[in-house]
């Protein structure tokens, strides 16, 4: 009978109930609209730091993240690589080499940072071709060409077809000296890292360092993001070598990843604000309808309603109101033409956003939506809750009336 | 107090506090009201009526002094057992009539039996039942506000009666309906209590309540001034 009642109450007042419907809706919409654009930003840049330089997920010599070594090396990367590629969800992989040397075009000379990679593997993996920002890829095979910096190519004043002259120190100990032809310039998007970076061909590499078969990295690329850690543990299972270390994004690239957390600590506070609005426009609809039937619960209670009963009637009402709104809000943020189109062109082609920057990394980006369950059952929970919490003062007040007392209120 | 007293007041004082200044709603009232009894309460605004009827059922608790009702000292009950004490024993009915306009009229007069626990097929009797009675079969569907003045208040009536209490208290239940509409109820009220033994008080103003009623008691700040067995 209570809820009937609680359920004929919220059309009693039409224009309040639909009034203080709206406010639950459009805030659940923006709570999904905040959540969605913030989670499809984040993802946007965290693919783009991830997947398109470093890797979702990186594997190396136990110890090797600690304390770079170029002895510290994968051995037999070749079925390491093919083992990783089995496993559930992971769409590539590419192998690295990392070691330090001095870099020498005509008489300028700087300290460079020696990259060795696999020119098919990592085009797959992070469309490392379209980051060219002057002449051409590597070779698929190795032919002793270099790809430097932007950075690197502008101290060293290099142009394309010019040769480098790289040495360094070989695994056996012997003083590794090349001379490689420049292909190409690459813009990384890390400026600090393209000051340094000079790309050879794994093969090359691996010639040059004395390193036959093996390599320093691996790194992964996973079908979707928010897999990772269960790949993560899919591989660990898969290699069960202990000399390999296998670590997710949020591991290897920790300063960033707590970057990324501080930041989202603001959206928490943008979204508590939007709840906060939304509760006081509850408090007051809910507030203003139990103070108009005090008389109504003053009569309740003396005919011998408990007052848990009476809490309970103006408890239904607010949920009531509250489900409706979620589902509407649902309803509009995933099936509404409009909305859907709405969503669809920010997923599409985002919102242009001025370029934004972590840790020295610049990022052209922009702002893109993103529709996940997260999107939908945090606003849901959050007006229920939040309409509830705030109903919990009212309900008490209409509970704890007395029934002579209430009876002589207008 | 005996099997035939209802309600006994002893020494039944209620006093308010305004801007710390005490007022004195009840200065001392003892009465036995017997079982049927159609009596009514009356006396001028301010002399007690409204604050009598309301300790007497529950609703308020007396400064000082004792109430029993139905052998139940009730002004030592916590709100829980007077609620339940209510619910089962008293039946109320009010000038504004009080009642759910959401609710249909049957789903009004069924309430109360409903937090008393009768099972629905009862309920659904005694409420086509005392729609008869009251004289509204045929209106079991239609909510309170499709309703006259006169009509929501034979509802209350009913509601007040189906659950069958030991005693009807009704606050001033003829001053919202005009005259010709309120002797109607009065001599309705009047033959339910004769048939179904009921005790009946009244607290009213209305001059046809008081001709009608078989004993008038009048309160004059407080006190009993007059308390008459009528013909």
């Amino acid at each position: 009978m209570m809820l009937k009642i609680a359920l004929r109450n919220t059309l009693r007042q039409k224009r309040r109930t639909i009034l203080t419907s709206l406010a639950m809706i459009v805030g659940f919409t923006l709570l999904s609209f905040s959540i969605g654009l913030s989670d499809g930003s984040y993802s946007f840049v965290i693919n783009m730091f991830t997947r398109n330089r470093l890797g979702h997920i990186q594997v190396h010599h136990r110890g090797y993240l600690d304390k770079p070594s170029l002895y510290a090396t994968i051995n037999n990367y070749q079925a390491v690589g093919q083992t990783i590629q089995n496993v559930k969800e992971v769409e590539t992989w590419t192998p690295r080499i990392y070691s330090v040397g001095l870099g020498s075009i005509g008489e300028k000379s700087t300290a460079i940072e020696v990259v060795g990679i696999d020119a098919v593997r990592e085009i797959m993996a992070t469309q490392f071709d379209k980051k060219i920002i002057s002449g051409r890829s590597l070779s698929s095979i190795p032919a002793k060409e270099s790809i430097l910096g932007k950075g690197l190519a502008e101290i060293l004043k290099a142009d394309i077809d010019q040769e480098i002259m790289i040495v360094s120190q070989g695994a056996d100990g012997s003083i590794a000296n090349d001379i490689y032809t420049v292909v190409g310039v690459v813009d990384s998007g890390d400026p600090l890292r393209d000051r340094m970076s000079c790309y050879l061909h794994i093969k090359d590499a691996q010639e040059f360092f004395v390193l036959e078969g093996r390599i320093h990295e691996i790194a992964v690329i996973v079908s979707d993001l928010s897999k990772v850690s269960k790949v993560t543990e899919r591989i660990k299972v898969k290699l069960s070598n202990s000399s390999l270390a296998i670590a997710p994004w949020q591991e290897f690239a920790k300063s960033f990843y707590q970057a990324m957390q501080v930041d989202q600590q603001g959206m928490w506070i943008a979204l508590f604000i939007i709840i906060l609005v939304v509760a006081v426009g509850v408090l007051n609809a809910v507030l203003m309808s139990v103070l108009e039937r005090t008389r109504e619960y003053g009569m309740l209670k003396a005919v011998g309603t408990k007052p848990r009963q009476i809490f309970w009637l103006v408890l239904y009402e607010v949920n009531i109101i509250a489900l409706a709104s979620v589902v509407i809000g649902t309803i509009l943020a995933l099936g509404f033409p409009l909305s859907t189109l709405i969503n669809y062109l920010l997923a599409i082609n985002g919102i242009a956003f001025p370029e934004i920057s972590y840790g020295g990394m610049k990022f052209q980006t922009a702002l893109y939506v993103e529709v996940n369950a997260r999107s939908i059952y945090i606003p849901a929970i959050t007006i229920v809750v939040s309409a509830m919490t705030v109903s919990l003062f009212p309900a008490l007040k209409a509970a704890l009336v007395t029934p002579a007392k209430a009876m002589r209120t207008h | 107090m005996t099997s035939q007293q209802v309600i006994v007041t002893e020494d039944l004082t209620k006093t308010y506090s305004a801007n710390d200044v005490p007022v004195y709603a009840l200065r001392g009232i003892n009465l036995t009201i017997a079982a049927g009894e159609f009596t009514a309460i009356v006396g001028p605004s301010g002399s007690g009526k409204t604050t009598f009827l309301n300790i007497i059922s529950g609703l308020d608790q007396p400064t000082e002094g004792k109430v029993w009702l139905s052998k139940e000292l009730i002004s030592n009950m916590n709100g829980r057992q007077l609620s339940d004490f209510r619910r089962d024993n008293i039946g109320f009915i009010f000038q504004a009539y009080n009642l759910i306009p959401v609710l249909t009229v049957g789903e009004n007069i069924e309430y109360i039996m409903l937090l008393q626990g009768i099972p629905k097929i009862e309920r659904h009797q005694r409420v086509v039942d005392i729609l008869e009675v009251v004289g509204l079969a045929g209106y079991i569907d239609r909510k309170p506000p499709q309703l006259s003045g006169g009509q929501q208040q034979r509802v209350a009536i009913a509601r007040a009666m189906v659950s069958q209490p030991t005693i009807i208290l009704a606050d001033e239940p003829t001053a919202n309906l005009d005259s010709k509409t309120g002797s109607e109820l009065l001599e309705m009220m009047y033959q339910l209590n004769k048939k179904t033994g009921m005790t009946f008080v009244f607290s009213t103003h209305d001059q046809a309540v008081m001709d009608r009623a078989q004993r008038l008691i009048t309160l004059k700040d407080g006190l009993i001034d007059s308390d008459n067995m009528q013909e």
